[in-house]
């Protein structure tokens, strides 16, 4: 992917996606823009320099000076970082998304998305999700921190993967958004390989319904808040140690809360039934000692957008199935 | 509320077409011979030969014409003055039918029309023997641009310019659509056409000798057998030998445009069109349908970040005081269908900065 050529008159370089290709050649109507955002995926804000020896029209230079590549294809490569809208000028401060590693599968201390995931075992810097029910048997009885249930059976009764959103800095103190305030985030994308997992309502254990599913097997289920947090599946308050509050419970946000927004997720039927995409996408040398047993396995990664806000958080996952 | 999406209004969605040209030259060093002949495609059934810009079984060779030849039914060729040494009159014959009945048509009666001189298809002289050259639509695109085809022949001695001076080509013509641009045929079923004529190299208007047909859309050039007198007539009057020029190796040993068209086969005859050919040049078109999307970003609008190294721990990196303005920079626009699907992306050539002091539009174009 080259770089495009900024010695001259700005340019602007269009492509259809493979996505916007694949709408177009269905001629159903199902390619028609509606909508437009701005992203800013290779600017790195770091390189802002507010101590610039020559001034503040120096501050933003190394920025502006970011070479741009041409435009991806791969409708899931770009537009990561989209520009957001706000009304107000004067904020500091923005909410984040963050995992909710407390209130994850297994409950712990460690970012099971780190290191330090299995008991005894490698480290596999991923939350691991069984595929089938001799897998999921094989971690029964064990604090396997980080590992999810994913066998169908299983996963309605699994924890659900758990993301906090709020300011992360108590300068502006503990008080919650609110679900009115316009940086509380009340609506998710999420997206999930569709080879490989499937998203389910955290409440109802039901399979959640999908938006749609790209030309590469990447499918995206939207989630909102309809109504009132306490009657939502997805959405909830998250909860404060006092009142005053000195401290978000359980929850990795410094400062003011946001809405905590849950998912649980399960294998595919295709991973518990056959080893085909294991042996096409993965490999079959996980070795762990606690339990003792070998396993395929593929990674993959759970991407989570913000709808409102846009901020995003990938959750590296790995679907593992015991090769016994 | 934060939003990163805006609606795209009626008023931001205009529709558009533009026709756009591209010059293409084609030398006759690359059908004569550069690459030793390896750029020329012949089949076994030998009804056409194929000229590529690079030996043709390299992955890198592009499809640039096809040169083929035939004679109609009436045409005096097809008699027994002619047929003594004839070869491969069948194909020569259907042929000259195949491209009369797609470029010509047929008469009320469905009869098969021959090409016309002059475009009038009612009565007038016919076009009865010909060369056919057929341009791959990776030059043409579209369409070849009205009044810009150029094809520079060599038309005179047969004499091999062996010392490369030049000298022994004799006659040389340039056939081109003069004045088509504002004047052409619509009578084709292939669409629109224009007669060429041979002139003087530096000629610039019409001239009275029309040598062939130029067919706009299909890409397809017919030259009347009779291009090696100059002018249209009876390709019998040409009497002079028509081996191949440029110290080919093959010598037909024929002499004639006649004799050329049934004696030799359609190979050979290819090879003798195409080591005449000198230049060819022409404007190709393409038809570009555009939808162009007006991306406003108003001055309270993308002026804050997404982007993970917008914030360190929840505070704006550009940011010291709340009091300043916010700043984003633009580098990516997204267009989106209905349901957040991506469907096109464009990319400007460096970052744009946007701050509540300024506002600016993206033009996005998306061609089809």
């Amino acid at each position: 992917m080259a770089f495009l050529d900024n010695s001259g008159d700005i340019i602007l370089d269009a492509v259809l996606t493979d996505t916007g290709r694949k709408r177009l050649a269905k001629g159903d109507g199902s390619f028609r823009i509606t909508k437009f955002a701005f992203g800013d995926d290779e600017i790195n804000y770091n390189l802002y320099d507010y101590n610039h020896s020559s001034g503040s029209a120096y501050f933003d230079l190394n920025i502006l000076q970011s070479p741009i590549f041409e435009a991806f294809t791969n409708n899931t490569s770009v537009m990561k970082n989209k520009l957001l809208t706000i009304a107000r000028t004067d904020l500091l401060y923005l909410p984040v998304v963050k995992l909710n590693f407390l209130e994850g599968p297994g409950g712990g201390t460690t970012d099971p998305t780190v290191g330090g995931t299995l008991s005894n075992t490698t480290d596999s810097g991923s939350y691991v999700i069984t595929t089938n029910s001799t897998t999921t048997a094989l971690f029964d009885n064990l604090n396997a921190f980080g590992v999810i249930k994913g066998n169908r059976e299983a996963a309605e009764g699994s924890l659900a993967i758990t993301f906090d959103q709020g300011i992360d800095n108590n300068a502006l103190g503990l008080t919650p958004l609110g679900t009115a305030n316009t940086l509380t985030e009340t609506a998710y994308v999420v997206e999930i390989d569709n080879r490989l997992g499937v998203l389910l309502n955290p409440e109802t254990g039901q399979d959640a319904p999908v938006s749609f599913v790209d030309d590469d097997q990447i499918a995206s289920y939207y989630f909102s808040l309809q109504g009132d947090v306490d009657g939502s599946d997805h959405f909830s308050t998250i909860l404060q140690n006092a009142n005053p509050p000195t401290s978000n419970g359980n929850s990795p946000i410094a400062g003011r809360p946001g809405l905590r927004f849950q998912i649980k997720v399960r294998a595919t039927d295709n991973l518990a039934g056959s080893n085909y995409l294991f042996d096409t996408l993965g490999a079959a040398d996980m070795t762990l000692t606690t339990p003792s047993a070998t396993f395929r396995y593929i990674d993959s990664t759970i991407r989570v957008t913000g709808f409102t806000t846009g901020y995003r958080v990938d959750i590296p996952v790995r679907f593992v199935k015991s090769t016994a | 509320m934060a939003t990163t999406f805006k609606t795209l209004l009626p008023s931001d969605v205009v529709d558009s077409r533009t026709k756009l040209h591209e010059n293409i030259p084609v030398t006759g060093t690359i059908v004569s011979g550069t690459y030793n002949n390896e750029n020329i495609k012949t089949f076994s059934h030998g009804m056409f030969t194929s000229v590529y810009d690079y030996p043709y079984l390299s992955s890198s060779a592009n499809h640039i014409f096809d040169v083929s030849a035939g004679y109609s039914n009436n045409s005096a060729l097809s008699g027994g003055a002619y047929q003594g040494n004839a070869v491969q009159t069948t194909q020569k014959i259907n042929i000259y039918n195949q491209m009369a009945q797609v470029l010509v048509g047929h008469d009320a009666s469905g009869n098969i029309r021959d090409f016309d001189e002059d475009g009038n298809l009612v009565g007038g002289t016919k076009l009865e023997e010909v060369y056919f050259v057929n341009f791959s639509r990776l030059l043409t695109k579209d369409e070849i641009k009205k009044g810009t085809f150029s094809l520079d022949l060599y038309v005179g001695s047969s004499a091999p310019d062996f010392d490369g001076d030049g000298s022994a080509r004799g006659r040389f013509i340039r056939i081109a659509d003069l004045g088509a641009a504002s004047s052409y045929y619509v009578n084709s079923p292939a669409g629109e056409y224009g007669v060429l004529y041979s002139n003087l190299e530096t000629a610039t208007t019409a001239q009275t000798q029309s040598v062939g047909l130029i067919y706009y859309q299909a890409g397809v050039a017919v030259l009347s057998a009779s291009v090696f007198n100059d002018r249209f007539g009876n390709p019998g009057a040409h009497t002079q030998a028509v081996e191949l020029l440029d110290g080919g190796s093959l010598d037909l040993g024929i002499t004639g445009s006649a004799a050329l068209l049934t004696s030799a086969s359609l190979d050979n005859i290819a090879k003798v069109v195409n080591h005449r050919i000198h230049n060819i040049s022409f404007n190709n078109t393409t038809e570009l349908n555009s939808s162009i999307y007006f991306c406003r970003a108003n001055a309270n609008e993308f002026n804050y970040s997404s982007n993970p190294t917008y914030l360190s721990s929840s505070q704006i990196q550009v940011k010291q005081n709340a009091d300043d303005d916010p700043v984003a920079y633009i580098t990516t626009v997204g267009l989106y269908g209905a349901n957040n699907e991506l469907l096109a992306v464009a990319k400007l050539s460096e970052p744009i900065k946007k701050t509540p002091a300024n506002e600016l539009t993206v033009r996005v174009r998306l061609d089809y």
